[in-house]
């Protein structure tokens, strides 16, 4: 159970340290795709790592598969409002008329 | 030691953001930092052991009201195409004002906490009546059984209020502004090739999220707000997704919805006056079955009202894409 709990507390760790990143990523970087690249670290992999130390302490499977589910859902959220923000600016800014999608 | 941090963080994140909310001269920042309170709140509440609390707060205080709150923002923006004047900026309350109010509530409230303090705790609290009395209340969680039967005339008046608030709103509302596709649904352009896989997998997962939080309502956290909210939330994105349509005129189902929680709820309860002892109350052995049918009806007529408030419509049609 030790190493257990021991590696939980690392994922969440790592999980926090993404987290951190990426949100000092989206303070201090100047545009908007820079601020999107360092907001997806934080959603995908801080995310994730904090959904893995869950599991491990997950008493049932279906506890396990719930946390799973969310994280699935939060990256399908958060991949689909990335690219129509990055969509948006890059046309707002007169870039490619007809962006491919 | 981590938990006193951890609270202290939460209590001084709120407080910090309220300020920012009410101090902001931006609109837009105050109705972002708004949404991140609504979050923060569903944490205090989570960390209260109020999971009801939570799941309510972070549908409805962060989730609908903020998506209200940013549709009302891009309302109140001037329109670039007409070059027109709209979109002038709110009346400055005078600071002397805004401190008289904040004084006043602020001793308000001291004063009102002063008295509780000062109370002697009672023997018998409401709380642990209705925790003694749960098996008469036809489900397992206490939350549901005060809500949908010891105290249920107070949520059949929460229900009445957001009707009320709809009307209100229909009543206000403008000619619709917003009623076309956004922008980017236009013909000539594509829609994104993501949005429609989105959909496809958010949709039904919206739904069964919604069904299972109304039914968990029965022995756990859950029940027909947090469904509502989630239902509605799923309206919303289509909505913003141009697969629904807004129209002035509420049809006939739709009315029907608005109203049947309202209805069924309103018939169930005098009926029991009749059957029963009092308005209100359920026949005995029954109380399970018709708290899931209210219950039922009750998160369609609390999902329905939130959409038409953020689509700023009477009604919504499908629109095959």
């Amino acid at each position: 159970m030790a190493l257990l709990d021991a590696l939980s507390a690392g994922l969440l760790l790592l999980g926090g340290l993404f987290f951190l990143t990426g949100t000092v990523g989206l303070l201090r970087f100047p545009g908007v795709f820079d601020r999107l690249h360092a907001l997806t670290k934080a959603d995908n992999l801080g995310l994730g790592c904090v959904v893995a130390a869950l599991i491990l302490q997950a008493e049932t499977g279906w506890v396990a598969a719930k946390l799973v589910l969310i994280w699935m859902l939060a990256l399908i959220a958060a991949t689909v409002s990335a690219h129509l923000i990055a969509r948006f600016s890059l046309r707002a800014r007169g870039g490619a008329r007809r962006t491919p999608p | 030691m981590i938990d006193w941090t951890f609270d202290l963080l939460l209590a001084g994140g709120l407080l910090g953001l309220a300020w920012q909310i009410v101090a902001s001269r931006i609109l837009f920042r105050s109705v972002v930092l708004f949404i991140v309170f609504g979050l923060l709140m569903a944490v205090t509440w989570a960390r209260l052991a109020a999971p009801d609390l939570a799941l309510a707060e972070a549908a409805i205080g962060a989730g609908i009201t903020g998506a209200l709150l940013l549709s009302a923002y891009r309302a109140l923006l001037p329109d670039r195409d007409d070059g027109g004047e709209g979109g002038s900026p709110p009346p400055a309350v005078p600071p002397w004002a805004a401190v008289g109010v904040a004084v006043l509530v602020g001793v308000l409230i001291a004063g009102i906490g002063w008295a509780v303090v000062g109370l002697e705790p009672p023997e018998q609290t409401a709380g642990r009546l209705a925790l003694a009395k749960l098996e008469a209340s036809g489900v397992e969680n206490p939350v549901t059984a005060v809500l949908l039967n010891f105290r249920s005339i107070d949520t059949l008046s929460e229900v009445v209020v957001l009707f009320v608030a709809f009307l209100a709103a229909r009543v206000v509302a403008q000619d619709l502004v917003h009623a076309g596709p956004g922008d980017w649904l236009r013909a000539s352009r594509r829609e994104p090739l993501l949005v429609q896989p989105l959909i496809a997998f958010i949709a039904p997962m919206t739904v069964l999220a919604a069904g299972y939080l109304l039914w968990a309502g029965a022995s756990q956290p859950g029940g027909a707000f947090q469904a509502g909210a989630v239902l509605a939330a799923l309206g919303v994105l289509l909505r913003l997704t141009g697969r629904l349509r807004p129209t002035e005129e509420t049809s006939l189902p739709e009315r029907l919805v608005l109203v049947g929680g309202l209805v069924l709820f309103s018939a169930i309860g005098l009926a029991s006056a009749g059957v029963a002892s009092a308005v209100l109350e359920y026949p005995p052995g029954w109380a399970y079955e018709l708290i899931l049918l209210i219950e039922t009806a009750l998160t369609l007529a609390i999902a329905l009202p939130l959409v038409l408030l953020f689509s700023g419509s009477g009604g919504l049609r499908g629109e095959v894409r």
